[in-house]
This record gives C-alpha cells, sequence and structure tokens, in this order.
C-alpha cells in the first residue's frame, strides 16, 4: 500500500516563497533611487511579478500580495498584520527590502483552499 | 416552496468592515499625536479589536488584517495589493484615517471558506 502525504502540499513553503519575493524586488527596483513619478509602476511591477511566481507552483492557495514603498526621510512607519484563520495549512512571509533612498516591504498571505 | 437564500452570507460585506475598521482606530488612536514608543501598542490593538469585531460577525470568513501608521513629515508612502482568489465570494476593504500628526491605513481581506 502506497503512503500518501498530501500535507507537503497544502503547507505554505515560506522559505521558497522569501527567495522568490527577493528576486522579485530585485529585479524591479534593484539599483535605482526613489522616483515618485515610477513608485506606481514599481509596486503593481513586484506585485504582479510575485503573484504569478506563486500561481506557477500550482499549489491550491489563494493569495494575497501586500507591497508598501516608502522613501526614506526620518519618518516613522509601522506596519503590522493580523490574521484569522487556519494556522495548520495557512501562512505568511514577509520580506523587508532597502536601498539607499527608500525601504521596500513586501508581505504574502496563502490561504489554503478546501478542496 | 421557500427561497433558498445563501447567497448573502458568502459575499463580503465591504460596508460592514468599513465599518468595523473606522470605529476601531477611533476608538484607539482618536486625536493622540504620534508617538514611537506607543505606535506598536496601537496597531496591535487595532489589528485585534477589527478582528474580534469580524469574528463576531460569524460569518464564513477568514480575515487578513494589515495596518499601517505613518508620521506626517512628507514623505512617500505607495501600497499596493494584488490577490489571487475567487471573486465571487472574496472581497478587502481599505480605509485611509488621518490625524494632524500621522495616517493610519487599515485593509481588511475576507476570504470565503
Amino acid at each position: 500500500m502506497e503512503e500518501y502525504n498530501p500535507a507537503d502540499e497544502v503547507v505554505f513553503n515560506v522559505d521558497e516563497s522569501t527567495f522568490s519575493i527577493k528576486e522579485c524586488i530585485e529585479s524591479v527596483i534593484g539599483g535605482t533611487d526613489y522616483n515618485q513619478g515610477k513608485v506606481n509602476q514599481w509596486t503593481a511591477g513586484i506585485v504582479e511579478h510575485s503573484l504569478t511566481h506563486l500561481v506557477k507552483q500550482g499549489r491550491p492557495f489563494k493569495y494575497i500580495v501586500n507591497c508598501t514603498i516608502m522613501q526614506k526621510s526620518g519618518a516613522g512607519l509601522h506596519t503590522a498584520n493580523s490574521c484569522y484563520w487556519d494556522t495548520a495549512t495557512d501562512g505568511s512571509c514577509t520580506v523587508r527590502w532597502e536601498n539607499r533612498t527608500m525601504y521596500c516591504v513586501v508581505s504574502v498571505f496563502a490561504v489554503a483552499v478546501a478542496l | 416552496m421557500s427561497a433558498f437564500q445563501t447567497e448573502e452570507e458568502i459575499v463580503f460585506d465591504v460596508e460592514e468592515a468599513r465599518k468595523v475598521i473606522k470605529e476601531s482606530v477611533e476608538a484607539v488612536i482618536g486625536e493622540n499625536a504620534y508617538q514611537h514608543s506607543r505606535v506598536n501598542q496601537w496597531s496591535s490593538s487595532v489589528m485585534e479589536q477589527c478582528l474580534s469585531q469580524l469574528s463576531k460577525l460569524g460569518k464564513p470568513f477568514k480575515y487578513i488584517v494589515n495596518c499601517a501608521i505613518m508620521q506626517k513629515n512628507g514623505a512617500g508612502l505607495q501600497a499596493v495589493s494584488s490577490c489571487f482568489w475567487d471573486t465571487c465570494t472574496d472581497g478587502f476593504c481599505t480605509v485611509r484615517w488621518e490625524n494632524t500628526s500621522m495616517y493610519c491605513i487599515v485593509t481588511v481581506f475576507g476570504l470565503a471558506i
């Protein structure tokens, strides 16, 4: 009798997602300075690439990707998340990135779909 | 034959979520001035109140609440979300609130179970 272990497929893989989000951020804003005219396009590009990457993994999850970019000017910024879900199957990962002129914080939430 | 209407219950109610968020932010932050030492406690309280009010509604949803508090000093901030979900039942609500010293942006995402 074969062992059937579906558990691998329905638990959110944090490390893999963290790695692919970092790559998405670098590819969109790596090496650029904060530019108000482009920030709209940057955030859209980051969430789109990240979401595409996640969906391609073909796992039974719904995803929410959130991206915040803030200019470095000495202001204080505090972001926090709270979730009411199934802790056995759902998960999230947050990536904080910065360069000389801006901060970028990307959060991914994955919620298992009942099949 | 009576009409069977379950669809009302499994669509995310944006207006109700908006009301819950506004009340939570007003109650926790209100007219307080931005204080770095208290902002952690404020965002935790806002989210806790939002989640507890939302779960009390007893609807078959999972919720994610995101809260960002930023001091007003002229810096630019851009926040964007993208979602891969069931567009018939799932939804979100964002409330942008401010007082004289800070901005508070709260987003609630509701995903049907």
